[in-house]
């Protein structure tokens, strides 16, 4: 363990880390560009100065590619260092457009924050600026090249550690330029992360260019809802529109990156048509006269009809929150049915998942970057954990073998990141010993014995799920019996059902009655149900979910619930033409427009409570009441040692 | 389109080289060879024998300064402009060589026989000034030298 003093402060490092880092260990931020934790170094920016007045190595020296030593003693404020770090930032910026006032970056802009961190701020330059065509990207990416300062990490991204091929550098010396060969959409999923880590203007997220500075956005830390490998992401937003959205950093699950999915899938949530007010037969009403219309409705279905004729139905995008009261709302209403799956094959791989997974053959991300062979088990990984593909590419990359079993031929839009093997059966992949190796299945359509097969055979085990919270509905499965809803509807046993953002199948809802419905969507149940609750979605809402690793993360309310103030409808501006409907509402109210939808929990909660329940503050009770304090900056914790013991056989 | 019989020498070339990459250099000068100049087609041939992205060669084909990704004369002028020989006074021969071809730098001439590129030190630094013409390297240039060395190369063609 190298020990070295930085700025007088004694230091000790895990040999291989650089003298930036170590400086980072103890709070020293040493001016950099083209240093990033996630990628290897490539010491192009030379901004990192320091200067090393004694040890092993002497003089200045730059500190990303510098390995700390036993006894450097390392100044990052010696004048010298100063100095360079200012002349550098200086020709860094020669050719750099002045034009931080109309640049889509300023405000969270390294370039920024760096320049004046190094000391310069009077341009002596007085020639004409290197200026570049830009290129059109596709309808994600906006290309501005002229603020490029070269630090590669687009490139080393891009390529390196996203295996995309349509995007890189060409030119040399002054020509130097990001791009592709030629105009057009940037093929890699993960292209938006451009956005992240180019440290200057370059690229920009144009699907929510200048629509509001950094300061002005709303935040906080969220967890993406596309798939269950449960990402973290920062949903930035502005008068009530989540305008875009970035990586946010977890080791244990996405490392700093994000998919394209997870950052430009967001129309929905702004979506000015969403449903956002209750309403009963048809008409709007007031938020508790619904509540207490789908009570009522309860109530008289289940005198007519019997309770074991009634459905509460649910699905993987409800937060544990929302799953656990689905459980007991469906107690209240003794003898009714629970549902957290639309179909059987859905909810025998996520039981099956829940059941098969414990702490120590749980893959998480770590075991997959990390393993020698992986086996994709009839998988498309792109569509299922796109995210995870990154992982298998970087343990691709250290040499482990990986292959593709009994899969369907992967179609071009979907190319993974590395190379691999198909074979037939599983029994064709060589794990040596089960020791470090993964099999990586979807566990939405294999059926159970399959995945007791591929748990028995000592290799580590990720099972994605068919939903970002479904492996939460696995294990409340588990706990409360919950059952398919298809598998109900097609053999004639319910007649009713009660939803909560439920995708019901179709076809299998024409004969049964939708009591009430609550979603943030509209579908084809809402539009038959009588009464219909809005709820809110994932960004305006604080929740729990549940990776496919077992690991459950807290989520926080990213912005108010309501209308985005852009897309308002015209009845809040006193008029009904459209005509008006860009400008500010002319009624006065204090309510926010369109701003009446609930978390699924509380309406759970609020209908337990009409229908004789008790009342419910806390939604995580039990065995859960544990995820109570979970922390959403954190690295969240997996359930598996939480929820010991057989729930089977609990009550 | 090149003929069957270059894209079978580029295959044997690619298959010899312990990585592709390593061949790209000598196939992008077999094609430029072939048209002149590397085209966008001869681009996208080079990437389909190499296994690269259009995009990867493009990378190389730009960094290296004999790859013309541009149409250019008969032969390419290369006159170096940097430290070794600002101090002999290349300015001077690049003034003349402009004169005398009646092009600027990155031009070609009328008859379509030179290309003049400035390009940074061709390794010929003790014998400064220096250019090359084709594939020649000439150096202590003097006026009177590029002239003749321009009648040669023209009368070589
Ligand atoms: S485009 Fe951005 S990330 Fe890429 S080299 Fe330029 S400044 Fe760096
Ligand atoms: S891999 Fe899944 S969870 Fe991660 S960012 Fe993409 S869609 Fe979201
Ligand atoms: S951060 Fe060290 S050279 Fe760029
Ligand atoms: S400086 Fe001209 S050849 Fe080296």
């Amino acid at each position: 363990m190298p020990k070295l003093i930085i700025d007088d402060i004694p230091v000790e490092v895990a040999p291989g880390t650089s003298v930036l880092e170590a400086a980072r260990s103890v709070g020293i931020t040493i001016p950099h560009f083209c240093y990033h934790p996630a990628l290897a170094i490539a010491a192009a920016c030379r901004l990192c100065a320091v200067k090393l007045l004694d040890g092993p190595v002497k003089g200045i020296q730059m500190s990303c590619s510098l390995p700390a030593q036993d006894g450097m003693v390392v100044s990052t404020t010696d004048p010298e260092a100063l100095r360079m770090r200012q002349l550098v930032i200086e020709w860094l910026m020669m050719n750099h457009p002045h034009d931080c006032p109309v640049c889509d970056e300023g405000g969270e802009c390294l370039l920024q924050d760096f320049t004046i961190a190094g000391g310069h701020s009077r341009r002596r330059y007085q020639g004409k600026k290197r200026t570049f065509q830009n290129q059109y990207l596709g309808e994600t990416i906006h290309h501005e090249m002229n603020r490029c300062i070269e630090c590669y990490r687009c490139v080393r991204f891009y390529q390196d550690y996203a295996g995309g091929t349509d995007f890189g550098v060409t030119g040399s010396a002054g020509r130097v330029y990001f791009g592709r060969f030629q105009e057009g959409a940037l093929e890699s999923p993960f292209s938006g992360n451009l956005v992240d880590i180019c440290p200057t203007g370059v690229f920009t997220d144009k699907t929510g260019r200048f629509r509001a500075r950094y300061w002005d956005y709303e935040f906080a830390p969220s967890v993406c809802q596309h798939c269950s490998v449960g990402c973290n992401t920062a949903p930035q937003s502005f008068q009530r529109e989540t305008i875009k959205i970035v990586g946010r950093r977890n080791d244990q699950v996405n490392g700093w990156f994000i998919c394209d999915r997870a950052r430009f899938d967001k129309g929905y949530l702004n979506d000015p048509q969403r449903p956002r007010e209750a309403r009963l037969d048809g008409a709007t009403c007031g938020y508790d006269v619904a509540i207490d219309a789908a009570a009522k409705e309860i109530d008289k279905f289940v005198a007519q009809n019997g309770a074991e004729s009634l459905a509460f139905v649910g699905s993987s995008r409800l937060s544990l929150e929302g799953m656990t009261l689905l459980a007991q709302l469906a107690r209240t209403v003794d003898g009714s049915r629970l549902c957290y799956f639309g179909n059987e094959e859905e909810l025998a791989g996520s039981v099956a998942a829940a059941r098969l997974l414990h702490e120590k053959n749980s893959a998480y991300l770590g075991d997959i970057e990390k393993a020698e062979c992986i086996a994709l088990y009839a998988l498309d990984l792109m569509e299922e954990g796109p995210m995870l593909a990154l992982a298998v590419r970087k343990a691709f990359l250290a040499g482990a073998q990986i292959y593709l079993v009994d899969g369907d031929p992967i179609p071009a839009r979907q190319k993974l990141p590395f190379t691999f093997t198909a074979v037939a059966t599983l029994d064709e992949v060589p794990f040596e010993g089960g020791g470090r190796g993964v099999v990586i299945a979807g566990a939405g359509k294999k059926d159970a014995d399959l995945l007791d097969q591929l748990a028995s055979g000592g290799a580590k085990l990720v099972m994605l799920q068919p939903g970002p919270n479904a492996m939460a509905g696995g294990l409340l499965t588990l706990e409360f019996g919950g059952q398919a809803f298809s598998e109900l509807a097609s053999a004639g046993k319910i007649k009713g059902v009660v939803c909560f953002e439920a995708d019901l199948p179709d076809g299998l809802i024409a004969d049964i009655e939708i009591l009430a419905c609550a979603d943030w969507r509209t579908s084809a149940a809402a539009a038959k149900a009588p009464v219909f609750l809005p709820t809110t979605t994932w960004v305006e809402s604080d929740g729990t979910a549940i990776n496919y690793e077992g690991r459950a993360q807290r989520f926080q309310r990213t912005r108010v619930p309501g209308l985005p103030l852009r897309g308002l409808d015209p009845k809040y501006y006193g008029s009904t033409a459209d005509a008006v409907a860009e400008h500010p509402p002319r009624l006065h109210r204090r309510e926010v427009p369109g701003g009446a939808e609930r978390d699924a929990w509380r309406v759970m909660a609020q209908l337990i409570e009409r229908l004789g329940g008790r009342t419910i503050e806390e939604p995580l009770t039990g065995r859960w009441s544990k995820l109570k304090d979970l922390d959403p900056e954190g690295e969240g914790v997996r359930v598996f040692n939480l929820l010991q013991g057989d729930p089977r056989t609990e009550s | 389109m090149i003929p069957e019989s270059l894209k079978k020498t580029l295959e044997a070339r690619v298959a010899s080289a312990i990585t592709a990459r390593e061949a790209a250099v000598d196939v992008m000068k077999e094609l430029q060879a072939h048209y002149g100049w590397l085209t966008d087609e001869a681009v996208g041939e080079a990437a389909s024998l190499l296994g690269l992205s259009p995009l990867q060669v493009e990378e190389l084909a730009t960094f290296y300064e004999m790859i013309y990704r541009r149409p250019v004369g008969k032969k390419v002028i290369h006159v170096c402009d940097s430290i070794s020989c600002w101090c002999v006074d290349c300015e001077g021969i690049i003034e003349h060589l402009k004169k005398k071809l009646g092009v600027g730098l990155g031009e070609t001439t009328a008859d379509g026989m030179f290309t003049l590129l400035p390009c940074c030190c061709m390794g010929m630094c003790g014998d400064g000034p220096a250019m090359s013409v084709g594939d020649v390297p000439y150096g202590k240039l003097t006026p009177e030298l590029v002239d003749e060395i321009l009648e040669m190369e023209r009368q070589k063609a």
